[in-house]
């Protein structure tokens, strides 16, 4: 019979198909969080985080921690501490202390980039002061990775967030005129984290940040669609908008020196007002006031951009994307000198079920 | 001239066209887009297309040459150079066959290597993966086919999953559009090579269809849904990366698929790597089976024979590419040989296919 010959080999195909590694799910430490301090030096303290899923069903949090000059050295250091192997395929958010964000992050990043089993939408973060006191705690009841990225995923789609995750952060990071920006973290109450802003960077050091009260306006800026509230006031009374839907288009005006207009369209409802009626008189001036306001904070954050020198809306990219041939060298001085104008029109669509 | 191939070895015409895109789409596909957008940026796309639709002229020609010689590449270059220096030319394309094979069977164990598993041995992949490829090839050119509609037919939905790159698409990338010179295009279009090669195979099995004209319809619509996809996928590719993040990617298809999030799956790639198996199969066992039918033409070697000596020579040549500089050097090379053999060889045999016959009919006369 032919057959017999193939025989030893056929079983080898069976027998080697076992010959690379296995990674079982109960025998190996699924990193779900990591955090970056900076040490004195090149040093850096690391932090990672692992659920621990108890008999009861719910997920308790560990934490490791190490001190190290790069990334893999780190992870080095934690495996000799943990008695499973540490996996990295399902790391859900990864947050550098502030001190680390000012001195240079993209090092720990392009080990990101390069570690295939981690996913592109990978939330990173910015924590203030520390980014150990962010992993270390119990929040909520679905384990520390999940409640963090969570919270950053909820304020995403729904509230001032903007959109932010490893991809998006390596795409403005390598596109030429833009710079990328980060969510900030911190821990008000011990079982509690609270989103406190936006980290802006230049290059992959951290320079600036968006307060809280600016991020709404901050989101009209760099999403192409945004969700979000905000406060208006009209007469020393306020009503808070929620806007259901917003986008904003960019238009090149004029060149030398160089113009944009920024027109942005919000669409919201009234979820709260502290006045008496709200007659379609008052609805009128409510928009007007946010048009107003939104002009106003954009336009502001803009220029705080444009004297810093950092692009977060990639308007050097969008005049590249207008201009055969750009010279991005020649773009450092035009950007300064860019003369931006900021145009909204606010539609109120619904007032809630009392008028 | 050679013997016509009994009916019941045939395929029926309109399978030439998985034949052609199952054999073009194999390892290029995965990292094409950082090496066309070195030179012409990201007006590459353009060279896509652009490549794409030159390719018809050569199929074109391709049909000519079958048709004047009546048979496949063997019978081609007998009839134009005789038979001695004929069949020495054509022993060239199972070498230009075999680096085919290596290549494709050498990246994607590259790629299973650096995403799943990094251990994993070359030898041993590959002894199993040929013996695979060697039992297909043992039951004929009909199974080849029917290989060929499979490996394109039941991965065609991994299309689907680069819709997940379009919510983070920033159509924006590919302004201004011809910002880049005619020279930077062309020289994009050149290194569209590798990914493109793979449908100059009709020369090889043109006996082997039923009524083998009315196929040349079917190749043209082979290469042009390729094209089409090859395009599409550049302009996704694009819009997704900027340009210095491209720069970095060495498999941008690949890196795509790192934002695809499904609720059962935390990691897409590892069931879009192992469905990447059934696309590389029949460019191997293409591969296999035109080599060792040249060397059964041209040599009288029993094509069973054949097949399993051209594997081992894969197999034992396969184990020198050990590193990502050996093996960046082997695609580099089978895009070389693939352009001069298509682009070079085949227009050359085609002037020289019409000389030859107007010669003979002037002596017959």
């Amino acid at each position: 019979m032919k057959i017999n010959k193939f025989l030893p080999l056929i079983a080898a195909c069976f027998l080697l198909a076992g010959c690379v590694e296995k990674e079982i799910i109960d025998d190996v430490n699924i990193e779900t969080g990591i955090g970056y301090d900076l040490k004195e030096k090149e040093e850096f303290e690391g932090t990672i985080m692992v659920p621990i899923f108890k008999p009861d069903k719910n997920i308790g949090n560990f934490t490791y921690s190490a001190t190290a000059t790069s990334s893999r050295d780190l992870l080095q250091e934690i495996q000799r501490k943990s008695a499973q192997p540490i996996v990295t395929g399902s790391l859900e958010i990864a947050v550098f202390g502030e001190e680390m964000a000012k001195n240079g992050i993209i090092e720990v990043i392009d080990s990101f980039e390069r570690d295939p089993s981690i996913g592109a939408r990978v939330f990173l973060a910015v924590g203030q002061e520390n980014a150990k006191d962010i992993l270390t705690g119990t929040y909520g009841n679905r384990g520390n990775g999940i409640h963090l990225s969570d919270l950053i995923r909820h304020n995403m789609e729904n509230k001032n967030l903007p959109e932010t995750n490893l991809h998006l952060f390596l795409f403005d990071f390598y596109q030429k005129g833009n710079t990328p920006y980060l969510p900030i973290l911190k821990k008000v109450e011990p079982e509690v984290i609270e989103i406190v802003g936006i980290a802006l960077f230049s290059g992959d050091k951290m320079v600036d940040t968006v307060p809280p009260d600016k991020m709404f306006f901050f989101k009209l800026l760099t999403d192409k669609f945004s969700k979000g509230s905000f406060k208006v006031n009209i007469d020393s009374k306020h009503a808070a908008i929620k806007d259901l839907k917003s986008k904003h288009k960019i238009k090149l005006v004029k060149r030398d020196p160089y113009k944009i207009l920024i027109e942005i369209e919000i669409e919201g409802v009234i979820r709260e007002y502290t006045g008496e009626m709200l007659k379609p008189a008052t609805i009128k001036k409510i928009e007007k006031n946010v048009e107003k306001q939104v002009n106003e904070e954009a336009s502001k954050l803009i220029a705080s951009f444009q004297e810093q020198g950092i692009d977060p809306l990639g308007l050097g990219h969008f005049v590249k994307s207008k201009t055969r041939g750009f010279d991005y060298n020649k773009w450092k001085d035009d950007y300064k000198n860019l003369i931006v104008q900021v145009k909204s029109d606010a539609v109120i669509t619904e007032v809630g079920v009392v008028e | 001239m050679q013997q016509p191939v009994p009916e019941r070895l045939q395929v029926s015409p309109f399978l030439v066209l998985y034949l052609i895109m199952s054999m073009q789409i194999g390892i290029g596909v995965l990292g094409y887009q950082r090496i066309i957008a070195k030179a012409a940026g990201y007006d590459a796309w353009i060279s896509v297309l652009g490549a794409g639709l030159s390719i018809h002229i050569i199929i074109w020609m391709i049909y000519k040459i079958c048709a004047v010689t009546n048979g496949d590449i063997v019978s081609a270059n007998a009839y134009v150079f005789g038979k001695i220096i004929g069949n020495m030319i054509s022993s060239f394309f199972v070498i230009y066959l075999v680096i085919f094979a290596l290549a494709v069977l050498r990246t994607f164990i590259e790629v299973i290597q650096v995403w799943i598993f990094p251990e994993m041995s070359i030898f041993w992949f590959s002894a199993v993966f040929l013996l695979l490829s060697i039992y297909i090839v043992y039951g004929g050119f009909r199974t080849v086919t029917g290989i060929a509609f499979f490996g394109l037919v039941l991965p065609s939905y991994l299309l689907l999953t680069f819709g997940f790159a379009l919510k983070f698409a920033e159509f924006r990338n590919l302004m201004p559009v011809l910002d880049h010179s005619a020279k930077e295009l062309l020289s994009s279009a050149y290194n569209m090579s590798l990914t493109y090669i793979g449908f100059e195979i009709p020369i090889f099995f043109y006996p082997f269809i039923k009524d083998a004209p009315k196929s040349q319809k079917w190749a043209h619509l082979g290469v042009l849904l390729t094209t089409i996809i090859y395009t599409i996928l550049a302009i996704i590719t694009f819009s997704y990366f900027s340009e210095d993040q491209l720069a970095g990617s060495i498999w941008a298809t690949l890196e795509m698929w790192k934002i695809v999030s499904m609720p059962f799956v935390e990691r897409f790639e590892y069931i879009g790597i192992a469905n990447w198996n059934l696309i590389v199969l029949p460019n191997i066992c293409i591969s296999l089976w035109g080599s060792s039918m040249i060397l059964k033409r041209a040599f009288k070697l029993k094509q069973r024979k054949g097949v399993i000596i051209i594997a081992l020579l894969c197999l034992v040549a396969i184990t020198f590419f050990d590193d990502r500089a050996k093996i960046n050097f082997l695609n580099d090379w089978t895009g070389k040989i693939g352009f001069m053999v298509t682009f070079i060889y085949i227009p050359f045999l085609f002037i020289a296919t019409m000389i030859t016959k107007k010669v003979k009919k002037n002596e017959n006369k």
